[in-house]
Parts: C-alpha cells; structure tokens; sequence
C-alpha cells in the first residue's frame, strides 16, 4: 500500500471503530433504561389496583431469593466455581439477623449488614478450605457444608432449633416500624444495589480477573492473576451476597427456624435457579429464582407435581437451552442488534447459546 | 457393646458401600456425579415392595425382579437423559441427574404416596456370636449380599470381555475408541451396573430404614462422602470409606448421641478434603498448575 | 551484558521420565536466545520451570541474579517476566482487546478500588484501555479489537498472545514457538514484530522455536537441548556448523533444510 491509501485506509478504520462504539454505547444505554424499567415496574407494584398486603410479603421473597441467586451465579456463572451449599450463607445471614434483632434490638439495616459481613468471613474461610478442591470435589465439599450448617442449627441451642427464633411483627429501621410493603421496598432496594455493585464488579478488572481464571487458568496466572486471591474475592462477595437475602428472608417473615433454613435443598435450588435461568447478572437469577419460587407455590397441593416438572424443566434446558432460558429469551434481541453491527462494520461476535464453562 | 457398635457399623457400612461403588464407577467412566443414585434404591425398594405386598411374590423372586427393573431404569436414564448431553461439561451432567432426582421423587410420591412404609421382610435381629461379638443376623446377611456382589465386581473387572473393556474406557476413553471398544455399550453397560448396585442397596436397607421417596437422601450423601474417600476414583477405597463412615458414625451416635450421627459423615468429609484433598486413595484430583 | 534469566542444573523429572537433565541457561539482558532441539527434547518443560508454572526437582533459577525458585507463576509478572504459550491459550470468549487487557492486570488499581468502580481506579481502566489499543496498533490487530478471540485467524490470534504478553510491560519475554502454524507471511510478520520488540523496546526474549529460518535470523544467541541436557550453545553461526546439532537432527532433516 501507498503512503496515501495506508492514511486512507486508517481513518476509515477508525471512523468504522468510532461508529461501532457509539452503536455499542446505545446498546449499553439501552440495557440500562431496561433494567431501570424493571426496578419502576417493581417500585410501583404495591401501588397496582388489586394488589395487598400479603402479596407484598410474597413478592419481598421472591426478591429476596433473587438476590440469593445473584451471590451464587457470580460464583458459578462468572468465576465457574460450582457450588451446591450457599443455603448455608441464607442460614447464616438469618441466624446472624434474628439473634441481633432478638437479643440487642439492632435496627433492621445493621442486621442485614451483619448477615452480610457473617457470610462473607465464613465464606472466605470456606474458601480457603474448598479452593483447593478441583470442580466436582468441591461441589462435593460445598454440599457438606451445607449439611454441616443444617445440622448445627437443628442442633444447637442459641438457634432453637424447629421452634425457631420468633421476631417482632414489625421491622426497625432508622427508629421507625416499617410493616410488611415498606420492607418489599427495603427489599427492592437491595436488590438495586446488589445489582449495581455486581455490574460495576463484574466490568472492573476484577470480573476481568474471574472471567480469565474461569477460562484459562494458565494464561490468567501468566498474566499476572493470583488465582487464590480472587477466587477467595468471589467467594466472599457471593456469601455476602446471598447471607443479605438470608438476612432479608429471616427479617420478612419474622421467624427464623431450622425447618426452612437447615434444609439443604435450598441450596440445591439455589443452584438449580442459575442453572434454568441463566448466569446473566439481572435476567437469569430472575428467571431462575421466578420458577424456583414459584413452582412450589402454585403447585402447592401437588407436591409431587411440582417435583416432576422441576425435574423435567431442568432436564429440558439442559438439553434444548443449556446456557439458560435468559440466554434463550435474550436471542433475538442479541440477533438483532448483531445484524446493526454488522451494518456498522463489527465482525460477528461470540456465538449464542454456549453453556456455563466451568472449571473441569 | 463396642464390638455390637463396630460390627453393625461395618454392616451398615457395606451397604453404604454398593452406593459408594456404584457412585464411582459412573463417575470414573463418565465424568458424571450421578445425584439419582440413592432414588434408584429407592424405586428398587419400592418394586420390592410392591412385589411382596400386593403380588405376593416371595423375597428372592421380588428382589430378583426388582434388581431388573432398575437395571432397566438405569439404562433407560442414560439413553434418555445422559447420552444426548454426553460430551458436556460435568455440571450439566449433575444436573441432569439432580433432574432425574426430582423426577423420580416426584413419581415415587404420586404412585406410592409421601408417607413411610413399612417393608414385609423385617430385619432378622436374631443375636450371632461373631468375633466375640454380638451382631444380628439381618447384619451379617446385609454382609454377605455385600460381600457377594463385591465378588462378582471383581470376577467381572478382572475376568470378563466387558468388565476389561470398561476398565480400558476408564483409563483412556479415547483410545479406548481408537482400539475399537464400543465406548457407548460400555457407558450403558455403567449405568446399567448403577442400577444393579442400586436395587441391592435399596432392598436391602429397606427392613432398616423404611420405605419412602426420601428414604436413600441420607445414605446417598454418605456414599459420595465414601467415594470422595476413594478419589471418587478408587473402588476399594469408597468401600473403606464406607465401611468407616458406618463405624464412625454407629460410635458417635452410641457415645455422643444420636443427633451426631449425620453430622459424622460431613465432620469427614471436611476434615478428609482439608487435609487430603487428593482422597486417601484417589489419584490426582488438585487443580493442576 | 549482565544476566537476566538464568537456570542452573535444573533437572526435572515425570515418574520415571527426566524430562530436563542437568541443564544450564543463561540469557543476557537485551538479546534474542533461541532454545533449539528435537522433538521431546524438553524445551517447553524447560520453558514451564523458568516460568514457574512447573518446580524442578533440583537446580536453581535466577532472574537478575536474584533467586526465584520458590516463586508461583502469577508473581513472574510482577518481576517482568512475561510468557506466551504453545498451544494458543487466549480468552477464547472474549474479545481481542479484553484479552490484551488481562494482560495488563498488574498495572490496573487495587482490586478493591476496581470492584467499586472508585474515580481513581476508572481512571487507571481508561489509561491501560489506551495502552491496550497502542499494542495492538502495534501488532496489526486494530481491526480486530472487539471480535471474540476465537473468531480470529490464526496468525491474529498468535499476535494476540503476543499483545497481551506486552501488555504488562515486561522486561523479558518467554515466547513458546511463536511462529507454530503459521504460513510464510505470517511468519515473516511475526519476525519482525519480534525484532521491533527487541530493538526498540530493549525487551529481552527467549524463544523456543522449530522455524530454523526464524531462529538463525532473529536470534544472537542460541542453545540447543537434546534428550533434555545442553548439546551446544552458540552464535546462529557457530551453531549451524556444528557437527554435534547437525548430527541431532538428522532425524529432522527438513528443519534444517528450511
């Protein structure tokens, strides 16, 4: 090429990186109107016609359990790290919650902080036991933890066992008593920030960290990545995470007792969820914790129903969409404005529909 | 009272050990964590069951078909569920077989219903003096049937066409292939062993324990634990960690109390996976450098 | 010129296998070392111990004259060395220009900072993204900033494993058969990529490589390791007449020949 051709060539590679990134941004921008449209649909919820009191208790677990997916599909989804115990950090985050509110009268943001933090030191130690463990050993080493905590709180006397810890009716926060819709918007609040700071984790150099650690575990030491270090980091953050749904479930129903929470299937749900929804940050813990939740409850009379078809739904995504239902909703809008980029110049990106790639 | 506790902890433990060894096997040849393990006992209790309540077949008769039927099963799970997903990685394959769990649970509750039964064959406590000890004869029998099929395990891998074969898809599947061996009979051929293993684990634990879909939960989780003691890679070494964990656990509980019981598999566990991530017995399974 | 990386007696053993007999190493600051051998000779164990990603069963390493034996593979960034694998291991999922920046992770804030998105660590994304973009200019791999890893030809991807090892600024360069697969363009690129490097960058860069074309014209020292234990070392000249390497390859006439 000639001098002139080659500075030709090169302003038209950049306008043509220029326009891609633009493209890119609005995308983005559209993202985030969508899930600022989700959070006014959920703030305005309470206020629909029709709508009482009882659904917002049952809309706060949901959310709730949202949350609690969101701490384990950053473990799972974005690290690939399996865990089948993080219904370990709900008993944790509730346990830590209630005795506070029981014994001190703490005001309800300082249990959930509590729960919080309590998850996040056990998780680290946790960490520091399991990390050692290659994949399935430690989806293995989790399940015991998960049953280790459920016997202990069936166990031990300060958690009083199947009787439970029984709360006042009404939550405390800054002083004032908040009944159960004020709590959903506590709730959904929660749910915004674990949100925000899960996005703002995942786009830093950290979730670049993970993401290369879950990839390529050579390249990413070669690189300069202390695999201990931040796999240690996502192990704590995704116990915090979950022990504040914990805190927030305990808080919701005002009882916390080891009928709910020494009972390990939740964390096999927990997993279950990310699994059939999706490891995206926002719609795969929904869609996930949505059938999760709500599964039981519809088919409350039919138990064993509901068994069959949570069995047979996880088995059809796995073998139809196995990198989740989000995925598979997100498809044509990811087809969509593939085709814009490719308009604009972008070469084809990565190809849809790949399952969670998790360490072997 | 020691001796009672050992011998009955080893009882036990063999049974704990068809799970076990079922557990490895199919994890070994297809890098699966086969979580509906403990539900295939569990239907094979319940054809048991069937068999002997409403048909009145006698033991041997109803155990044999009941061993069928879950063989069946097992292959039945593989071409359906497993073989499609084959190649993928193992957290698709676990949870797959957590699908096939909730499956069978779910249709164990609908045909049979949720509650505990009673199995018409009662454990025979009649007291034997082994040893210097005293242990029931439902123990040693549990033994025996253990014992026996622990034999044919080893005739099997040792001696026949297939058992060789299996072994060769185990070391190197690939190669395994290359050297003309059917991979994909084999891989049936190990689920349908899951499935052999399972029935004998669930109709034979069942005078013990009772019968409902959530009977095997608990020794399901024990057998993995006793796996892991293996590497989930070594036979010999699940049926140790088996055998161990029945022990353990029979003293804790006649020392500490009953609640302990469960906890000592998971107490364990951990303690084995921190010390020895590698199993007592297993090969490499550290993450690599 | 004084020592940069160097090994001494390293011996490194697989069961029954020695892998690595006895062998001494020692790559000045500023040049080019070619490590050379047959097939199996050992060069990427070899490579893999210096890189800390494998312990030798004995022998010492030494970077700047400073011991480093006990040091774990994530640390060798932080001393300057860098390294590229053989087989191409990028981010198969993510896009050119992620890939570069893992590359730079040490130069990013503090991790607690970056999960926060604080000013500052933002601020520090945003210089290393330009400096990203600067290698990869560099490379030729501009166009190819936002397409997926996996979705590049060969020859890019190679470069890419290059870029990112640049990306942390790295005072010596391990490059693991940089040209592996590569046709005669993509070759010659790399060899000049390689070069520029070295020249005008003043990084040191040890390269294993089967190319002899490559080697003898890019390198200003080369060692060649058969069975696992040094044979030669050298100038490109010395080396190419010596009877003992010529002798070694026999079995691998066509390198020479190329």
């Amino acid at each position: 090429m000639t001098d002139a051709t080659l500075g030709t060539h090169r302003e038209a590679e950049s306008a043509r990186r220029r326009a891609v990134a633009a493209l890119k941004q609005r995308f983005a921008q559209q993202d985030v109107a969508l899930a600022c449209l989700l959070f006014v649909v959920l703030i305005a919820l309470p206020l629909a016609p029709g709508v009482q009191g009882w659904m917002a208790s049952q809309a706060t677990l949901v959310i709730v359990y949202v949350i609690a997916a969101q701490g384990v599909a950053l473990l799972v989804g974005y690290t690939g790290l399996v865990t089948v115990g993080h219904g370990g950090f709900l008993a944790i985050g509730a346990y830590t919650a209630a005795l506070l509110t029981k014994h001190f009268g703490v005001d309800m943001l300082i249990a959930i902080l509590a729960g919080g933090v309590m998850s996040a030191i056990i998780g680290t130690l946790l960490g520091l036991i399991f990390l050692r463990l290659a994949g399935p050993f430690m989806a293995i080493g989790t399940l015991g933890f998960a049953f280790f905590i459920g016997t202990v709180v069936n166990n031990a006397k300060i958690f009083e066992g199947r009787e439970g810890i029984s709360l006042p009716p009404k939550n405390a926060l800054f002083g004032h008593a908040i009944g159960d819709t004020g709590f959903y918007y506590v709730s959904v609040v929660c749910l915004a920030l674990v949100t925000l700071f899960l996005w703002s984790l995942l786009r830093s150099s950290v979730g670049r960290a993970l993401r290369a650690l879950r990839d390529s575990e050579r390249a990413a030491e070669g690189s300069g990545v202390n695999r201990w270090f931040y796999r240690t980091i996502a192990f704590a953050v995704s116990a915090c995470i979950t022990g504040i749904a914990g805190a927030l479930s305990g808080l919701a129903i005002h009882f916390v007792s080891a009928e709910v929470y020494g009972d390990i299937w939740y964390s096999v749900d927990l997993l279950v969820a990310v699994v059939v929804g999706g490891s995206s940050m926002m719609m795969g813990p929904f869609i996930g914790g949505l059938f999760v939740v709500m599964v039981p409850f519809f088919f409350e009379q039919l138990v064993d129903f509901a068994s069959i078809l949570k069995g047979g739904v996880l088995i059809a995504v796995l073998l139809f969409a196995p990198a989740g239902i989000g995925e598979v909703l997100a498809r044509p809008v990811r087809a969509m404005r593939a085709r814009r980029l490719a308009a604009v110049g972008m070469p084809p990106e990565r190809s849809l529909g790949k399952p969670m790639p998790v360490n072997r | 009272m020691f001796g009672q506790q050992v011998m009955s902890g080893l009882a036990t433990g063999s049974l704990y050990a068809l799970t076990a060894v079922a557990v490895v096997v199919v994890f070994r040849n297809t890098r699966t964590i086969n979580l509906a393990q403990g539900d295939f006992s569990m239907m094979g209790a319940f054809f048991a069951l069937i068999l002997l309540k409403q048909f009145g077949f006698n033991y041997y008769a109803a155990l044999g078909l009941a061993v069928l039927g879950v063989i069946l099963l097992g292959v039945l799970v593989e071409r359906a569920v497993m073989r499609p997903i084959a190649d993928s990685d193992w957290l698709t394959l676990f949870t797959a077989t957590l699908g096939v769990y909730y499956i069978l649970h779910g249709v164990a509750g609908w045909l049979w219903g949720r509650d505990t039964k009673a199995f018409p064959v009662t454990f025979d406590p009649t007291p034997v003096k082994l040893l210097g000890a005293i242990v029931s004869e439902g123990h040693l029998i549990n033994m025996a049937w253990a014992a026996g099929i622990g034999l044919i395990l080893y005739i099997f891998f040792r001696y026949t066409k297939q058992g060789i074969a299996m072994r060769a898809v185990t070391d190197d599947p690939e190669t395994a292939r290359l050297m003309g061996i059917p991979v994909r009979f084999i891989v049936m051929l190990t689920w349908a062993m899951a499935g052999f293993l399972a029935a004998f684990a669930g109709v034979l634990i069942a005078p013990i324990i009772f019968v409902g879909p959530q009977m095997m939960d608990e020794v399901l989780v024990k057998g993995y634990v006793a796996a892991v003691f293996g590497g989930l890679y070594s036979i010999p070494g699940a049926v140790i960690g088996s055998l161990m964990i029945g022990v353990a656990e029979n003293l804790a509980g006649g020392y500490l109390g009953s609640q302990y019981k469960t906890a000592t598999a998971f107490a364990m566990i951990v303690a084995l996976l921190t010390l020895r991530p590698k199993g007592l017995f297993g090969i490499q399974h550290r993450r690599e450098v | 010129m004084p020592s940069h990386l160097r090994c001494e007696n390293v011996t490194v053993r697989f069961g029954g296998l020695v892998a690595c007999n006895h062998v001494n190493l020692d790559v000045e600051e500023g040049r080019i070392v070619g490590l050379i051998g047959p097939n199996g000779a050992g060069k990427t164990t070899l490579f893999n111990v210096l890189s800390r990603f494998q312990d030798a069963q004995s022998g010492e390493l030494y970077y700047r004259d400073q011991p480093i034996s006990r040091r774990k593979p994530h640390e060798m960034i932080s001393i300057g060395l860098a390294r590229t694998f053989q087989n191409i291991n990028l981010f198969r999922e993510q896009s050119t220009l992620d890939n570069i920046l893992i590359g730079a992770h040490r130069r990013m804030a503090d991790p607690f900072g970056a999960m926060y998105s604080l000013p500052y660590a933002r601020r520090r994304e945003r210089e290393n993204v330009q400096h990203a973009t600067e290698i990869a200019e560099l490379l030729n791999l501009s166009a190819e900033l936002d397409t997926a890893a996996k979705n590049l030809p060969y020859g890019s991807q190679k470069r890419v494993e290059l870029a990112r090892a640049l990306a942390a600024q790295p005072k010596i360069i391990l490059l693991d058969e940089p040209v592996a697969g590569c046709n005669e363009d993509e070759t010659a690129e790399l060899r000049s990529i390689v070069k520029r490097i070295n020249r005008e960058f003043g990084i040191t860069i040890l390269l294993v490589e089967h190319d002899m074309s490559m080697v003898m014209s890019v390198c200003d020292y080369i060692y060649v390791i058969n069975f696992g234990a040094n044979l030669a070392d050298g100038t490109p000249e010395q080396i190419r007449a010596n009877p003992e390497v010529i002798r070694a390859y026999l079995g691998e006439a066509e390198e020479l020949d190329s």
